[in-house]
Parts: structure tokens; sequence; C-alpha cells
């Protein structure tokens, strides 16, 4: 049975449409990561199921059970805030008993939970001073311990790491990972950064103007988007538009651009002539190859070097481990057909 | 900081802290002076006791001391947690929130002899309360509600007054706790009330003392609104240092002063004291 049930789920701000339509069901255990750019409605989805906001429409299920009209503080959810919301006038001790006592937990078994949240947060040499006494990482722990120590049927994280500088971020996010596999823990985590959303989750949800957009898990949202905004959103693929020239039972179909003839091994829908068509700049060969460009920009990242190409009048982006290739220089590349995505054009 | 700094400093803090030190200080020096006999503006100037053991010893005095206590204390506490909810209600904005609070702090610009004039006519015998009471019935004659023997009236119009300043303080204070802060505490499960007492309240503590001390000292002397509406059988302490001094006996005047003065600064710390305990840990 999910978890969490999310049925036909709409909510409007005085006639603005922030959600519409949302159905979703997300599995016990399972870590599932709503991404989408800045307003596009991740938060209101995260406070509806923290019961903070009510839908205009549309049901939620949490166990099976129907929690629409719930209050929060009668829901078994847990939320890490952005801010960390910590309380400013009680110790760390305090904070994370805080819920526990809310909830009548025995004295016993908050010291039972508390001892062993800390431990793996690596708390316990903190639990008597006050919020404000803390770096940011360790404040950070504290709000997830807090959740923690409730064992919620669900956790809902807002953009966690936001907050945090980057080599920090990637040392939390690791930790977030880890402790809701230990726990095996139902987590739904709402970020804007599609590098977090890749290495941390089961399942991503592609949002977009209040919409789900795809959802697959990393790997499939990054091989094969469905739409040019999945596509470009996660990665930054490069698009091109063109026109079906052949499609045969056999061999890679040939799509006619203004890069000249790409070919792809992906279908195209029966009677459609005009795709818009998707490839990852890690995926061409320099070299040997039927499309060439001239590096307009070029920028060093250490690893690779990432490549600003033109032709004819087209702009697109490719990513090599060459360093030694310098702006003005033409070269020429291929593509795999498989690596040549075709796209649902957005509606 | 060396001499050379602190010259300057000190020279920009004379013009204010300088007279306010000297008047003050002067004022308090010559009241309790007189207390003990010096300063006497007829006869001779001598160090003597016998006022204040002659003014302690008087019922009348024991009395006032009581009955000041009693509407300071309970102004104070009737504003605050009258004032409490609304600050609350009024601490997102809403449509109209802010006409609303105006309104509400409407008295403060009212003198109270002026709100205290209002309320006698509102009262009286023939007053607009007894004209209603009896016109749907309730009442089968007019009742005498003036200057009841509880200090009802003084307490109503002590609150009346004082509320929108324990408002005005409570706003800030509630205003400055962040709304993830609160939803936090309802998202661990604490209900309306618990999240006044664990959250609200420990963090709103500064502004609630202030307005708690500060309306306690002055509902302590009250002196305007006990002469116009309160019990006639009682006097505050600052009528009756007032009648003290109209028969001419400053130096009793200036005892029960200093006892005025006195209780105002144990009363304030003592219920500072009290709140901070309360809030912070009795209510659990
Ligand atoms: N209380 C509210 N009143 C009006 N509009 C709101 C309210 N909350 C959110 N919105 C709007 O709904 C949209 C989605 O907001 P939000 O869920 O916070 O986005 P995200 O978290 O994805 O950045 C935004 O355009 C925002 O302006
Ligand atoms: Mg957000």
């Amino acid at each position: 049975m999910a978890a969490i049930g999310i049925r036909g789920l709409s909510k409007s701000f005085d006639g603005f449409q922030a959600l519409s339509e949302f159905s979703l069901e997300v599995n016990q255990g399972e870590f599932l990561t709503l991404l989408g750019p800045s307003g596009c409605g991740k938060t209101t989805l995260l406070k509806i199921i923290s019961g903070f906001l009510e839908p205009s429409t549309g049901t939620i299920t949490i166990g099976g059970e129907d929690v629409t009209h719930v209050p929060p503080e009668r829901r078994d959810t847990a939320l890490c805030f952005q801010s960390y919301a910590l309380f400013p006038h009680l110790t760390v001790l305090q904070n994370l008993e805080f819920g526990l006592k809310q909830k009548r937990v025995s004295r016993d078994q908050r010291e039972v939970r508390i001892s062993e949240v800390a431990a793996k947060l690596e708390l316990e040499t903190q639990l008597e001073k006050l919020p404000n006494q803390l770096s940011g990482g360790q404040q950070q722990r504290v709000s997830l311990g807090r959740a923690l120590v409730m064992r919620p049927s669900v956790i809902l994280f807002d953009e966690p790491l936001s907050n945090l500088d980057a080599k920090l971020r990637d040392q939390v996010r690791v930790e977030i990972s880890r402790i809701q596999r230990d726990y095996s823990l139902t987590a739904i985590y709402v970020t804007h950064d599609q590098s977090e959303a890749l290495a941390m989750s089961d399942r991503i949800v592609v949002l977009n103007g209040g919409k789900i957009v795809q959802v697959d898990t990393p790997e499939d949202l990054y091989s094969k988007p469905r739409t040019p905004f999945v596509a470009d959103f996660i990665g930054g693929a490069n698009l091109i538009s063109g026109r079906v020239s052949s499609q045969t039972e056999k061999g890679p179909i040939i799509i006619e651009t203004s890069m000249g003839p790409i070919k792809t091994s992906h279908l195209v829908k029966d009677n459609v002539d005009n795709v818009e068509l998707s490839w990852r700049p890690e995926r061409a060969k320099i070299g040997e190859g039927p499309h060439c460009g001239t590096i307009v920009h070029r920028a060093f990242q250490g690893q690779f070097t990432d490549l600003i190409l033109e032709q004819n009048d087209i702009i697109f982006r490719i990513r090599t481990n060459n360093d030694k290739l310098r702006v003005g220089e033409v070269i020429n590349f291929s593509l795999s057909p498989d690596d040549v995505v075709v796209l649902e054009v957005d509606k | 900081m060396t001499l050379r700094d602190w010259v300057p400093i000190f020279a920009l803090l004379v013009p204010g802290l300088g007279l306010i030190l000297v008047l003050i200080g002067s004022v308090v020096y010559v009241a309790v002076a007189q207390s003990f006999g010096y300063y006497a503006l007829l006869g001779q100037s001598a160090f003597s006791l016998e006022f204040w053991s002659d003014v302690f010893d008087r019922k009348l005095f024991s009395r006032a001391v009581r009955y000041s206590i009693y509407v300071g204390f309970w102004s104070a506490v009737l504003s605050v947690a009258l004032a409490y909810p609304l600050a609350i209600w009024l601490r997102k904005p809403f449509p109209g929130s802010i006409g609303l609070g105006a309104l509400l702090k409407a008295p403060l610009l009212v003198h109270g002899l002026v709100a205290a004039f209002l309320y006698i006519n509102v009262i009286s015998y023939n007053g607009l309360l007894n004209q209603f009471m009896q016109g749907i019935g309730i009442w089968s004659e007019p009742r005498r509600l003036q200057n009841d023997p509880n200090a009802f009236g003084v307490l109503l119009l002590q609150v009346w007054k004082n509320m929108p300043f324990a408002l005005l303080l409570l706003t800030g204070a509630v205003q400055s706790i962040s709304d993830d802060i609160l939803d936090a505490s309802r998202d661990l499960g604490a209900g309306p009330w618990a999240r006044f007492c664990k959250i609200i309240a420990p963090l709103s503590i500064s502004g609630m003392q202030a307005a708690m001390v500060i309306i306690f000292i002055g509902a302590l002397a009250d002196f305007t609104f006990q002469t116009t509406v309160g019990p006639t059988n009682r006097q505050s302490m600052a009528q009756l240092m007032v009648s003290f001094k109209s028969r001419g006996d400053w130096h009793s005047a200036a005892v029960v002063g200093v006892s005025l003065m006195t209780i105002a600064l144990l009363g304030s710390a003592l219920l500072a004291f009290t709140s901070r305990v309360i809030m912070r840990g009795g209510l659990r």
C-alpha cells in the first residue's frame, strides 16, 4: 500500500493556480524528490501534505487514512524547514524533546530515542547549548534530529541544504541519505537543485507551473527526458527541432535539422512530422563525424571543459575531456542514435 | 578605553542623564528626608522616626496599601491578559487589521478624566446601562452602580486605559516570532494552548514584563479614577498622601510617598520575576 496518496489535488490563492490536478503515490520507504524551478508550487505541496494549507480540491491519504482535513498537530508527518526553525529559547535537548513531550511519550522512551538520534547525528556534546551557539551544519542536524525522534510515517524536507556552504552541503546530503535508508523512512524532499535530486532520490517528480511534468528514476529522467523543459532543466541538454525525413522499420530514423541530418534510434509517433530532439553535451564524440561547429566560448572546469559551439546560427554545448581545444577552432563530432532523444512538444 | 575616550562620552551624557539624576535624585532625597522630619515647612526640622511609626500604626494606611496593591496588580494582570489574544490575532495582517489596531489604541488619546466622566454617565442611576437593562426587562428597577465597593469601576477604567499600551508592547514582541517557528511547533504536535505557553509566551516575555511593570506602577499610584469612580469607603495611597498634605502634614504625606515608591519598586521586581518563572517553567 502506498504510504502517501495524493489524488486530484489543486490549490489556488485568490485565483492564482499554484497547483493543478496533482496526483501522485509515494511508496513505503521511498525517497521521492520534488524538483522544479522556484515558484512552481513545491512548498505549497509540502504545506498541504503536512496540513498547514488545505487543498482547494482533492484528497491526501497517509497510510491509507484520509487526512485532507486533519490539522498539522495531529498528522503523523515531520517537516524539516529551510530556515531550520529551531526554538531559540530552548536548548538542543529541549528542542529534541519538544515533539515527544507534546505526544506524551514516556520519559524512558524519550531518553532512548534522543540518545540514539543524538549519537547518530553527533550531537551528544551539544545537548545543553542554545541554537544560536551552534554552527549552521549543527543547526541543520538538530532540525533533522527533532523530526527523526518523532519516528513519523513520512518526513518532509523543504530545501534543507540551501543555507549551507558547498562542502557542508555534500556532507549533510550524504547524511540525510544514510539516515533515510537506516530508518527506512518515507521521505519527500523538495529542491530546485538537479544534482541533489539526481544523487539522492529513488524517484524524481519534475514540476513546472504547478503541474507534474515527468515522474521517473534519476537515470531514466536523465537519459529519457520526455519534454524540452525536463531535458533543459536537468543537465542542460541541447535542444533542436527538425522534420522526420525517413522512418523505416529497421535502423535509425533520420531527422532533418539545421545542424544537418541527425539519426535517432528512439521512436517517433506515427503521423508526426515535426519533432524536438535533445542530446546531452557529454555524449558528443569529438573527432570524425557528420556534425561540426566553431568554438565560440570555452570554460575549463577541472575534470572537463565546456565548449559553446556555433553552426548555422545555432548555438549548442559540448562537454569534453580534451582541454587543448581553443576558441575559433572548428571541430567535427558524432552522436550515437541512442543518445538522441525525441521529445514530446510542450503544450 | 582610556580617559581621553571617556571625556567626550561623559560630556555627551551630562545634559540628559545629569538633568534626570538631579531632578529625580533631589525629589527622592527631599521626600525621604521629609519623612524623617527634615525640611519642615512649619516648625523645626530634626531627625525623627515618629512620622513613620505614626503612619504605620494607622489602619487607614495599611488599608490604603492593600487597596492600592490590589488595584495595581489586577490592572496589570487584566490588561496583559486581554492584550495577549489581541496581539496574537493581529500578528498577521488581514484586511482591516491596521484600522482595527488603530481603533484599539484610541484610548491612549483620551484623557483618563474624560473617560471617567463618560463611564459615570453610562452607569449612573439614570444612566444608559440602567435604562437599557430596564428597557429589555432584565432589571425591574434602576441599580446603584457608582463607586462600587470592589472598585470594579476603577479596574475597568484602568484596563480600558492601559490595555492599548500593553497591546502596543505585545504586538511588537509577538510579531517578531517567525511563522516557521510557530509552524514547527505545530508540526511537532503543539495545539493552540501549548503554542502559547511554550513558544509565544517565553519569546515575548520581555514585552510582557515591561507592560506589567509599567501598568502596575501607574495603577498603584492611581488618583484620578479613584476619586471619580472608586469606592467611597477606601482610599488609595495617592489619595491618602493628598489628604495628609492638604492638612499641612507634609511629613506623613512624605512617608506615604516613600512607601509608594518602595512598593512600586519591590512590587514590579516581584511581578517581573514571577511572570518570568510562570511563563518559562510553570505553564508546562
Ligand atoms: N499564501 C499565498 N498567497 C498567495 N500566493 C501564494 C501563497 N503561497 C504561495 N503562493 C504562490 O504560489 C506559487 C508557488 O509557491 P511555492 O509553493 O512557495 O513555490 P516553490 O516552493 O516551488 O518555490 C508562487 O507563485 C507563490 O507566489
Ligand atoms: Mg519553496
